[in-house]
């Protein structure tokens, strides 16, 4: 594992940058019962601290896996993920569990809030995984009206709330625990547009205030926000 | 502040109230079943052997030599107990009480009827000391006689009836008369068996036998139970110095026999009572996979936000003993309300009832009643906590 940082850090003093995330190589391959299918065909890619990202591209082309990849949710089958100048594929269960809950930060299109917990409890949640105890320092409630969520909601379930305020709530959930890395898929898939907007707004102020903005979607006008557009198909990068 | 994975346990089990509550009923019952059995089985157990410790207090003594006759064919006597180690056993024991026994078997006549018995030859202030009397008093006069209730109903004796004593056809038979009638002995466990036997003042025996110096028995009556054992040492010290001249018997071998016997079967029922819990641990690993099945979203969830798989588990085990904890509090209670009932009913002396030995069934159930849903919580928990996040997430 040193060996490999060394190594990261040398070609990131060869760029005059580290990049945040780096794949190299990265294939995935699903070993199906018709045969193999590659989801992900040999893809290179650097991601930098503080950018803007939008991952596009039309059904199947694999920007669902590439999530999976960038939220350490799942592992290359051949090539080198490095997040954070981590190689991925050599961290164990636990060194990966514990970045997704530290250093990414994930904002899913249904939400995915838990639904026996309150609101305030969503975004407590993960300093309880982080810290072992309840938030005693207001951090979680303080998040929670900072993505303009309202006040008075946060003693309610999920299933209270209406989808803006939800994505509201995960995206607090997403921020509190200070991630460098905020993993969007489809952010506005299920909210109006005027919430959708709202949403988009706020995340590009969490970008204005340094956070890396990974956003996956199918929708154009969501992928404008983003500096940069990273188009794939078939499994491969076919526009960067 | 309580842990979150704990709250979500809870909620999880209030959500699904019902199907949580059946679930611990079945613990509840495997409560009941293991902690009422056992307190049945203690209670048995400690009735038995209070009962039957009244018996065995007792030591008994007989010589250990065997007298051979001089003359060809005649059948070998017991030598019995001289009186130098009467004194001897009596030194020995203490402030013990001692009685010696004289007693053999005779023929006797009541009315026109004869009969066969043993006659007990014992000092009339001894007899109180380890028989009640019935009907009558003990031997006032010197012909006095008190009879066994076997015989009593066979022969239909009163108190002022005459026996004869002696083989039919002897001329100028000695007569005693009935003073008291005693309850049933049954088998006594310190060797007198009085329940068929005629008992006479030790002088009148020793007129009519002889051997006024040598006792065919002699018993020693501990007053606590738990010396016999020193006591035993200190007669066998005292008497058997050179050789084995007497030997030193006491039941408590039978009561251990008998109290064992009575821990199979408490065993056994607990055992039946283990059935009843085994099906429960099936009813909790259902509900438990059921909500794991439920739940295979929030799983998802859970694990791709960071959660560690040995707090996901942690979750499921909380709830697994949430259910465990309901059916063995409610178990518990109904246990002592259950177990006193039936300990009432069925030995009808609740004496022992609140005693460690049985009372303590009633938390040893408890905690076999959570142990069990802990247990039965391990495989879904585990699985819960090995689900592929990306698998799980996609479940909706």
């Amino acid at each position: 594992m040193d060996n490999c940082k060394t190594e990261e850090e040398m070609k990131g003093s060869e760029m005059g940058e580290n990049p945040l995330i780096r794949l190299v190589d990265v294939s995935k391959v699903y070993r199906l019962e018709s045969g193999d299918f590659t989801a992900l065909n040999h893809v290179s890619l650097d991601i930098m601290e503080n950018e803007f990202v939008a991952i596009m591209g039309p059904s199947g082309s694999g920007k669902s896996t590439m999530l999976n990849q960038l939220g350490i949710l799942d592992v290359p089958t051949t090539g080198e993920l490095s997040i954070d100048g981590k190689n991925v594929s050599h961290m164990t269960n636990l060194e990966r569990t514990h970045m997704r809950r530290d250093t990414i930060g994930y904002v899913f299109q249904k939400f995915y809030l838990i639904p026996l917990l309150s609101a305030y409890e969503n975004v407590e949640y993960p300093l309880i995984l982080r810290y072992k105890h309840r938030d005693t320092t207001g951090k979680a409630a303080a998040v929670l009206k900072s993505v303009g969520f309202d006040e008075e909601m946060s003693s309610h379930r999920p299933s209270q709330l209406s989808g803006g305020q939800q994505q509201r709530v995960a995206i607090a959930r997403a921020l509190v625990n200070d991630p460098k890395i905020i993993l969007c898929d489809e952010p506005t898939g299920n909210l109006d547009r005027k919430t959708g907007i709202q949403i988009m707004d706020l995340l590009a102020g969490l970008h204005q205030k340094g956070k890396t903005v990974i956003l996956v979607t199918h929708d154009q006008k969501i992928a404008e926000y983003a500096h940069r557009t990273i188009q794939l198909d078939d499994g491969r990068v076919v526009g960067s | 502040m309580r842990d979150i994975f704990f709250d979500l346990s809870v909620r999880s089990v209030r959500l699904n109230f019902m199907r949580s509550l059946l679930a611990s009923i079945g613990i509840v019952i495997g409560v009941v079943a293991i902690s009422s059995m056992g307190m049945l089985g203690a209670n048995m157990q400690l009735s038995v052997k209070q009962q039957l410790s009244i018996d065995v207090n007792t030591i008994m003594i007989s010589s250990d030599v065997v007298r051979t006759s001089t003359t060809a064919g005649a059948p070998s006597t017991s030598q019995g107990v001289t009186k130098s180690q009467f004194n001897d056993i009596k030194n020995a024991a203490g402030t013990n009480v001692v009685i010696p026994i004289h007693r053999t078997n005779t023929q006797f006549t009541i009315g026109s009827t004869d009969g066969r018995g043993s006659i007990y030859g014992l000092e009339p202030d001894d007899i109180e000391k380890f028989l009640t009397i019935r009907v009558g008093e003990i031997p006032r006069g010197a012909n006095d006689a008190v009879v066994g209730s076997n015989l009593a109903t066979n022969f239909n004796l009163v108190v002022g009836t005459r026996i004869k004593i002696g083989p039919a056809n002897t001329e100028n038979r000695p007569t005693v008369r009935v003073s008291g009638i005693l309850p049933a002995r049954g088998f006594a466990s310190d060797g007198v068996n009085t329940d068929n036997a005629i008992i006479v003042p030790d002088t009148w025996y020793t007129n009519q036998y002889g051997d006024k110096d040598v006792y065919d028995q002699v018993n020693v009556i501990v007053k606590d139970v738990d010396t016999i054992g020193a006591v035993e040492t200190a007669i066998d010290e005292k008497v058997n110095r050179k050789t084995d001249v007497i030997r030193i018997n006491d039941a408590s071998g039978r009561l251990t026999s008998i109290t064992q016997t009575l821990g199979t079967i408490t065993t056994f029922i607990l055992a039946i009572g283990g059935i009843s819990l085994v099906v429960a641990a099936v009813s909790i690993f259902n509900v438990m996979m059921m909500s794991v099945n439920e739940r295979v979203h929030e799983i998802g969830i859970l694990l791709s936000i960071g959660t560690e798989k040995g707090e996901v588990r942690r979750m499921f085990l909380y709830e697994a003993f949430i259910l465990g904890l309901i059916g063995a509090v409610v178990g518990g209670i109904c246990s002592l309300v259950i177990g006193y009932s039936v300990v009432s009913a069925m030995i009808g002396n609740t004496t022992y009832f609140f005693m460690p030995d049985s009372i303590l069934y009633v938390p040893e159930g408890m905690v076999i009643g959570i142990v069990v849903c802990i247990v039965s919580g391990l495989y879904p928990a585990w699985k819960a906590s090995n689900m592929d996040p990306i698998d799980a997430l996609r479940s909706e």
